[in-house]
C-alpha cells in the first residue's frame, strides 16, 4: 500500500486543531497547578459549561434576529458569554471547593475536585428536572409560583441543560481553500489563529504584568508571597479565572467546530489536556502550549499507521515514554523539578 | 457548622469506647452471616448489593496498600481487575472454549493482574505524586481500549457472556448467595493478609517510603523493590476481585471497567480513612451500599455522591476511621514544620 501523503496532510491540519483545544484546555491545568500544586480535575466540566453557556448565548443570537443581521457581532457575544459562564464556574469552583482545602493533604483536594467534576455534570444533566421540582412546590393546593415564572423558569433551564445531546447551530461553514491537494477550511484556521493570539497574549501578561509576576510569586512559595504583601487569595482567584476562561473559550470552538455537545464532554478532552500539560512540564506555561499541539500532532499521526480508536493509546503511550526518559516534560525548569 | 458535626463525631466516638466497637464488628459479622439465610421481602437484591460492597472492600483493601501504605496515587487501578476478570473470562467459558476449574483460575488470575502490576510499576519507579496518577490512569484506560478493540481476543463491546459457574464440592456456585458466601471467606483472608503485611517489615518500609522516599533511601531501603512489591500486592488483590466478579456476573464488558471503577475505590479508601483497614469496610459501606440504595429512589444520587465528596474533604479529610499514623499527618500543615 502506498502511503497516503494527501491524507497525512490532513490528519496533521486536524492534529493542528484538535492541539489547539488541548492546549487551550491545558493551560488551565498547568497555571492551577503552578499555584496549588493540585490536578484541578474539574476543569474538564468548567470548558463543558463553557460550551452549554456559549449554545445558550447562540441560541439567543439566532432567536433574535442578530445573528441574521450581524453574524460577527453575535459570534463574538457568544464567546464572552461562554467564556464568562466558564470563568465564573471556575471562580466559584475554587472558592467552595478548594479554599477551604488549602492546608489539607495532597489528597483532599483531588478528591474534592473529582466530586466537583461529577456534581458539575450531573447539575446540568438535572437542571431542567430540577426547575420541575422545585417551581412546582404547591402550599395549600396552590403553587408558590405564578404559572408564567414557573413556565419561564423550566423553559430556560429545558433549554439550557439536560440529559440530551444538544446542538450548536452551524456557524462555521465548510468553506475553505486548497493547499495543493490538501483541503483546509478557514474554521480550522480560525481556530488555530484565535488559540494562538490568546495564548500569546497570556504568554505576555504572565511574563510583564504585575499580575503576572505576582502569580509567578505565589507558584514559588505562597507564605514568602504573602510576606511580600502579594494577595494569595486574590491572584489564586484570578489563575482560575484565568484559566476557566480559556477554557471556556476552547469549549464554545468545539461546540461550533463539533457541533454536538453534552454533559460527559469534557472528561475525554479534560483527560488529555492534562496530559498535554504533563507533556510540556506541569506548571509551565509555553509547555502546555508545546504539549497540547505535540499531543494533538502525535495523535494525528498515530492514527496514519494505526486504526483511529488507538488514539486515546497513542496519547498515553507516548505520556509514559516522555515521562520514563524525561519526567519533568519537554520543558523542564527548577521549579517543575521542586514539586514534582 | 462543620466544626461542630466534627466535634459532635468525636464525642461519639469517646462515648462509644472500644468495647462497644467489638460489640458493633460482633453484630456486623452476625448479620453478614445469617443475612441470606432469612427470609425477608426483596432478599435477593440485598445479598446482592451487600456482596457487592463485600467485592468493593476487597478492592479498596488491595488498592490501599498502593495508595495508603506505600503513598502512591494510583487512578488505574480497574486495569488490575480487568485483567483478573478477563483471565477468569477467557480460561472459562466458551470464548476460546476453554474450561478450567474456577479454583485453579483465581490463583493464576492473580499471580498475572500482580505481574501486570510490576510491569507497570517499572516504568513509573521514578514518578511521583500527580505524575504517577495521570500515568496509571492512563494505563487504565490502555486496558480498557484494548479490550473493546482487541476482537479477536476479548470478543470487544459484546463482551464474553457464558462464563462457567465455578463448582465447588460437586456444588455448581449459580446464585447470588453462593458468591455473597465467596466473597466474604476471601474477605477475611485479604484482610488478614493485608494486616499481616501492614505490621510487616515490608510494611514499614512503605510507610517510610511515604513519609519520604528520599530519606528512605538514604536509611538503606531498597525503595525500588518497596514499590514493586506495593504494585505486585495492590494488583495480587485487585485481580482476584476480578476473577470473582467475572466469575459472579457469569459475562463481563469492557464496559464494566471504566475509570469510574478506579475513582471510586480511590474515593471510598479515603473518604474511610486512608490507611485504615476498618477505614475501606466503612467507605465501601458509604460509597456502594449508599448510593446502590439510594438508586431506587432518585435520579439525584450521583448529584449527592459528587457534592458529599465535597463536603467531606472539608469537613473531614482524615476520613471516617483514619488510621492513628495519618490522622496526626493530615493535621500537621497547622503544626510548625521544618519544611
Amino acid at each position: 500500500m502506498e502511503f497516503d501523503w494527501v491524507r497525512f496532510a490532513e490528519q496533521l491540519v486536524n492534529g493542528l486543531t484538535v492541539g489547539s483545544f488541548y492546549a487551550l484546555i491545558a493551560l488551565g491545568y498547568t497555571m492551577v497547578y503552578g499555584v496549588l500544586t493540585m490536578i484541578n480535575f474539574a476543569h474538564g466540566e468548567i470548558f463543558m459549561m463553557g460550551a452549554y453557556v456559549g449554545l445558550y448565548s447562540l441560541n439567543r443570537m439566532v432567536d433574535s434576529g442578530l445573528y441574521e443581521s450581524n453574524p460577527l457581532l453575535a459570534i463574538v457575544i457568544t464567546f464572552i458569554a461562554g467564556t464568562a459562564g466558564a470563568a465564573i464556574t471556575g471562580v466559584t469552583v475554587e472558592k467552595l471547593a478548594y479554599r477551604p482545602l488549602r492546608r489539607a493533604a495532597r489528597l483532599a483536594p483531588l478528591i474534592s475536585a473529582i466530586g466537583m467534576s461529577i456534581f458539575l455534570q450531573e447539575l446540568i444533566r438535572l437542571l431542567p428536572s430540577m426547575g420541575e421540582s422545585i417551581t412546582g412546590i404547591k402550599i395549600g393546593g396552590t403553587f408558590l409560583l405564578p404559572e408564567g415564572v414557573r413556565n419561564a423558569v423550566v423553559g430556560f433551564l429545558e433549554e439550557f441543560g439536560g440529559a440530551r445531546v444538544k446542538t450548536y447551530p452551524g456557524v462555521f461553514s465548510t468553506e475553505g481553500f486548497h493547499l495543493g491537494e490538501v483541503y483546509i477550511t478557514y474554521s480550522r484556521v480560525i481556530i488555530l489563529g484565535i488559540s494562538i493570539i490568546v495564548m500569546i497574549a497570556l504568554s505576555l501578561l504572565v511574563k510583564y504584568s504585575r499580575m503576572g509576576k505576582a502569580m509567578r510569586a505565589v507558584a514559588e512559595d505562597k507564605d514568602i508571597a504573602a510576606l511580600m504583601g502579594i494577595n494569595v487569595n486574590q491572584v489564586i482567584s484570578k489563575t482560575f479565572l484565568i484559566g476557566s476562561s480559556l477554557a471556556g473559550m476552547a469549549g464554545v470552538m468545539m461546540g461550533m467546530f463539533y457541533l454536538q455537545i453534552r454533559n460527559t464532554m469534557g472528561f475525554i478532552p479534560g483527560i488529555k489536556a492534562f496530559t498535554a500539560a504533563v507533556l510540556g512540564g506541569i506548571g509551565n506555561i509555553p509547555g502546555a502550549m508545546l504539549g497540547g499541539y505535540t499531543l494533538g500532532l502525535a495523535e494525528a499521526i498515530g492514527v496514519q499507521f494505526l486504526p483511529a480508536v488507538y488514539k486515546d493509546v497513542v496519547a498515553f503511550g507516548l505520556l509514559v515514554l516522555i515521562l520514563i526518559f524525561k519526567p519533568t516534560g519537554i520543558l523542564s525548569e527548577a521549579l517543575t523539578e521542586k514539586k514534582m | 457548622m462543620i466544626d461542630k458535626i466534627n466535634s459532635q463525631f468525636k464525642k461519639l466516638q469517646e462515648r462509644l469506647g472500644p468495647k462497644a466497637v467489638w460489640v458493633i464488628i460482633g453484630v456486623v459479622v452476625i448479620g453478614v452471616i445469617i443475612l441470606p439465610m432469612i427470609s425477608f421481602p426483596q432478599r435477593a437484591y440485598w445479598v446482592r448489593v451487600i456482596g457487592f460492597t463485600g467485592l468493593y472492600i476487597i478492592l479498596g483493601l488491595g488498592l490501599n496498600v498502593v495508595v495508603g501504605f506505600a503513598g502512591l496515587l494510583d487512578l488505574g487501578y480497574v486495569a488490575f481487575y480487568a485483567i483478573g476478570a478477563y483471565t477468569y473470562g477467557l480460561l472459562a467459558s466458551g470464548q476460546f472454549g476453554i474450561h478450567i476449574s474456577f479454583w485453579i483460575v483465581l490463583p493464576l488470575a492473580a499471580i498475572l493482574a500482580a505481574l501486570s502490576g510490576v510491569l507497570l510499576g517499572i516504568p513509573v519507579l521514578r514518578m511521583r505524586g500527580d505524575y504517577l496518577a495521570i500515568v496509571t490512569l492512563g494505563f487504565g484506560e490502555i486496558i480498557r481500549i484494548l479490550l473493546n478493540n482487541l476482537r479477536g481476543l476479548t470478543n470487544g463491546s459484546q463482551g464474553i457472556v457464558g462464563v462457567d459457574d465455578p463448582v465447588f464440592f460437586g456444588i455448581e456456585m449459580t446464585s447470588g448467595t453462593h458468591f455473597y458466601y465467596m466473597i466474604f471467606i476471601v474477605l477475611p483472608l485479604v484482610v488478614f493478609l493485608v494486616t499481616r503485611l501492614n505490621h510487616s517489615r515490608l510494611g514499614r518500609t512503605w510507610i517510610a517510603l511515604r513519609e519520604d522516599e528520599d530519606v528512605a533511601e538514604m536509611m538503606g531501603i531498597n525503595t525500588t523493590a518497596a514499590k514493586l512489591y506495593a504494585f505486585g500486592t495492590g494488583a495480587f488483590i485487585g485481580g482476584l476481585g476480578g476473577a470473582i466478579f467475572a466469575a459472579w456476573q457469569g459475562s463481563i464488558f469492557p464496559g464494566n471497567f471504566n475509570l469510574m471503577v478506579s475513582i471510586n475505590v480511590i474515593c471510598l479508601i479515603i473518604i474511610g480513612g486512608i490507611g485504615s483497614i476498618p477505614g475501606v469496610i466503612i467507605g465501601s459501606v458509604a460509597l456502594i451500599t449508599l448510593p446502590d440504595i439510594l438508586r431506587q429512589f432518585s435520579d439525584y444520587r450521583m448529584l449527592l455522591f459528587g457534592f458529599l465528596l465535597i463536603v467531606m474533604m472539608i469537613a473531614r479529610p482524615e476520613g471516617f476511621i483514619p488510621s492513628r499514623r495519618r490522622k496526626l499527618e493530615m493535621h500537621e500543615e497547622t503544626n510548625p514544620s521544618l519544611d
